[in-house]
């Protein structure tokens, strides 16, 4: 156990990460769906957007996040699907 | 009742067949209006931007953010204008949250101090992606 502390709590073998929003370090309370760069961080090479467990944002800003990307999408600034 | 008011913030995609000219007169003329039901507080010009997808078979726009006050009635009428108008391909009119008004007014200034952090999150975020689809 002692050789060997970076698996001490999984079983499958995986480093577990603390993941942190990125809004919350950022004390974002805005999230502005003008600014293209920021969100492509959080859709997919598809377009789609990104869930939590991936990218660690907290549940208050994630619904930010979906309504910032969805007014950008229907701008035009993002895409709502690409491959 | 009568004296409501609320700051909005709108942002209108132009089809580039109008040129630089119309597109400038086209937003002269929505500007023209605003003003006349209410305040423009500020007129950002982004110039022509890619479109994310083609929009009427165009790749490119003129975008436009205006900035301005009105009493609440005045953005359906504002909406109604933008539908009816050739040349408009988008639009979006969203009223602005009172509690973000600071938030909303210097978000580069808040962001900038700590752009590591957020990058480190990022790569964290597309690492965790590699891994749960290695899954």
């Amino acid at each position: 156990m002692a050789d060997r502390p970076e698996r001490e709590n999984r079983r499958g073998g995986r480093k577990s990460r603390r993941k942190v929003c990125s809004f919350c370090v950022d004390k974002a309370e805005y999230i502005d769906y003008k600014d293209v760069a920021k969100l492509r961080r959080f859709i997919s090479e598809r377009g789609k957007i990104l869930p939590r467990r991936v990218t660690g944002t907290c549940a208050h800003h994630q619904r930010g996040l979906t309504v910032a990307i969805k007014r950008a999408r229907h701008l035009a600034l993002l895409p709502f699907t690409s491959d | 009742m009568t004296e409501v008011k609320n700051k909005y913030e709108t942002v209108l995609v132009l089809s580039v067949k109008l040129g630089e000219e119309g597109s400038a007169e086209l937003v002269e003329k929505f500007k023209a209006l605003i003003a006349k039901h209410g305040t423009v507080e500020s007129v950002d010009d982004w110039g022509k931007r890619r479109l994310a997808y083609p929009i009427n078979k165009e790749t490119e726009g003129y975008y436009t953010l205006i900035n301005f006050e009105s009493t609440p009635d005045f953005t359906a009428e504002l909406d109604r204008r933008y539908k009816i108008t050739d040349g408009v391909i988008r639009s979006i009119i969203i009223k602005k949250d009172p509690r973000f008004a600071n938030a909303a007014a210097k978000p580069r200034k808040a962001a900038e101090p700590k752009p590591i952090d957020v990058e480190a999150v990022a790569a964290e975020a597309v690492d965790a992606k590699e891994e749960s689809a290695a899954e």
